[in-house]
């Protein structure tokens, strides 16, 4: 079975839906982050994807790629010292648990 | 290479952070407020080095470079409004007590490099600066949203932001990804001739219109439009004042500018069917900013639900999409400034009263008479509410003016398969927001006008009588400095509006 860049914006769109599932839908600030990085890496499956199907000749679809995966780290690295904080403050990292603020 | 030097205020800046940092190390913490003076000076400095290019070039257009961001006078505006709400920022920074002194490099490093990701983006015209610049300004601001380390409502809202900010972000992301695969390139101009470069046979695939459609969500989530805006008056509530003014004004004129540039000029919402979904989201946006904000007792809550209405109004201009739009919303966006970091400034003054016990509040409540105890501030407070309301002859009018007309003017010449309905629809929706809003901008004024002052501390109505008058409050100099600042754009641009709407409409003619 030959592959086909329609199998991987399948897989691409699937990753994305399960992440966007899984961001709405948890309750966990980790599982929640889990989930968003589950979204940014269906966007770099896509973008390699049509780099490696449809451009052949470029890299910009490889380097964007790579921008993506390094801002997602830094994201990731500011989230889990929010995280921290909020857990050291409050001994909670549950969304339901964040209820100083509302009106 | 030559084009390097157009790049100046932003490799100056971002260089200044870097030292900002190093010298909050460096540095003893009772030096602190030496750093904030020092990043307001850098920023005007910036200010001055935009301002001088744009007096040299003498309304010419300026040199384009390679394709990925361009300078030209509406990118410069933009960069103006920005710096110009950092300096009063700043400003605020150096009266406001509950900022730890020993981190004050960290929080002005974070400040400058948040400001750099703005300017950055409102030149950008490449997909992948576009989301870079986004995730400096998001990244930043996270930071800045929990920097009172102490306080849960500061983490709580930080982590609310950071969650809402990433989400948007990742379905950007997808976006991005789809639009290089349906146009094989992250550019939004030619890279060739460095022109407007529209993919006429892509703008028709499925592919491209929903990669647009990922697009405009990720920038919703950051201009706070309507369904995409629940992070808001969380994010507000809990960061320290200062912030808050900072976040609901230049991330939002600036993903404004971005968003003006995108569908407006290089991808014409009506060139991919989005203007009838981008005239309900601006209708949405007001009608829920202005109805929630009615019932808010927080000053904070209240503010920052009125920010999420004053960017409805300034959606109109992007709607109508016509020369006069733009300009409406660029005019609009400066003015915007002024009398929102204005109000901000008065809340401050109010609320946290350079005390570092923490004990001031922001419940509507403790703008109780305030008249009695500062009647230069309550005056102050009015104007600008006054201004946001849209009442003449202050500066909001001028600007609410110009977005109605460009939605009646795009109305009248509506083509393209557009109802002229959803224009004129606009521009009524807008006007009876505008009404509503009155309404509870005049609450805070009825509060410090009519009634009786009382300790301004309680989270809790106070007895109405006995007890000592509370004490005259004194507000810093800086913090008159930056109400000056704002009184007079307001008072200024609303009574004499000339000059302003030549350099605004100098803009538009240079656009790619």
């Amino acid at each position: 079975m030959n592959l086909s860049l329609g199998h991987y914006l399948v897989l691409g769109a699937a990753l994305f839906l399960i992440g966007l599932f899984g961001a709405l839908t948890r309750r966990n600030v980790i599982g929640i982050l889990m989930s968003i990085e589950l979204m940014f890496n269906a966007a770099n499956i896509n973008l390699a994807a049509f780099n490696h199907y449809l451009h052949p000749g470029g890299v910009t679809g490889m380097t964007a790629a790579l921008f993506v995966i390094t801002v997602a780290a830094a994201e990731v690295v500011v989230g889990l010292a929010l995280v921290l904080t909020i857990y050291r403050n409050s001994a909670t990292a549950y969304v339901e648990d964040f209820h100083l603020l509302k009106g | 290479m030559q084009n390097l030097g157009l790049l100046a205020p932003e490799i100056a800046l971002s260089l200044l952070g870097l030292g900002l940092m190093l010298a909050d190390i460096l540095a003893p913490a009772k030096s602190s407020k030496l750093l904030y003076h020092f990043a307001w000076v850098a920023a005007a400095v910036a200010l001055a080095l935009i301002a001088r290019g744009l007096s040299v070039s003498g309304g010419l257009p300026l040199p384009v470079s390679g394709g990925l961001w361009v300078v030209d006078p509406m990118s410069q505006f933009f960069k103006l409004a920005v710096l110009l709400s950092v300096i009063m920022t700043v400003m605020l920074c150096l009266e406001y007590g509950q900022l730890p002194p020993a981190q004050a490099g960290t929080f002005c490093a974070l400040l400058i490099f948040s400001t750099v990701g703005m300017m950055l983006l409102v030149s950008a015209t490449d997909m992948l600066l576009v989301f870079v610049a986004l995730e400096l300004i998001s990244i930043s601001s996270f930071v800045l949203t929990g920097f009172e380390r102490r306080n849960r409502k500061s983490n709580e809202g930080a982590i609310k932001y950071f969650l809402f900010g990433a989400f948007s972000s990742a379905i950007m992301v997808y976006g991005i990804s789809l639009y290089y695969g349906a146009t094989g390139t992250t550019r939004l101009v030619d890279p060739q001739s460095a022109g407007l470069w529209l993919p006429a046979l892509q703008t028709k695939s499925p592919v491209f219109t929903l990669a647009m459609l990922f697009i405009l969500l990720g920038f919703g989530f950051k201009a706070a439009m309507a369904p995409m805006h629940f992070w808001v008056p969380d994010a507000y509530e809990g960061a320290p004042l200062p912030v808050a003014a900072f976040l609901s004004v230049a991330p939002k004129i600036a993903t404004i500018g971005v968003l003006a540039r995108v569908y407006m000029v290089l991808v014409p919402a009506a060139s991919l069917g989005f203007t009838t979904l981008l005239a309900l989201l601006a209708m949405l946006t007001m009608t829920v900013g202005n109805t929630v904000a009615l019932f808010q007792d927080n000053v904070k809550r209240l503010l920052a639900y009125s920010s999420i209405a004053q960017a409805g109004y300034i959606l109109i201009g992007i709607v109508a999409g016509t020369a006069l739009g733009i300009q409406g919303v660029l005019l609009y966006s400066l003015v915007y400034v002024a009398m929102n970091l204005g109000a901000f400034a008065v809340v401050q003054a109010v609320g946290d009263n350079g005390s570092r016990d923490g004990l001031g509040s922001y419940e509507l409540a403790a703008f109780d008479g305030l008249a009695q105890r500062s009647l230069s501030l309550a005056l102050f407070m009015t104007a600008f509410l006054l201004s946001l309301a849209g009442l003449p002859p202050l500066a909001g009018f001028i600007g609410k003016f110009y977005l109605f007309a460009a939605a009646l003017s795009a109305g009248r010449s509506a083509s393209g398969g557009i109802s002229p309905a959803v224009f004129y629809g606009l521009a009524v929706v807008g006007v009876l927001n505008s009404v509503v809003s009155v309404y509870y901008y005049m609450k805070i004024a009825y509060h410090m006008f009519f009634l009786p002052a009382n300790s301004g501390k309680g989270e809790r109505l106070p007895s109405k009588d006995g007890g000592p008058l509370p004490a005259a409050l004194h507000a810093g100099p800086y913090l008159y400095g930056c109400l000056a600042v704002a009184l007079a754009g307001v008072l200024y641009f609303g009574i004499y509006p000339d000059p302003l709407i030549a350099n605004v409409q100098l803009s538009v003619p240079h656009l790619p």
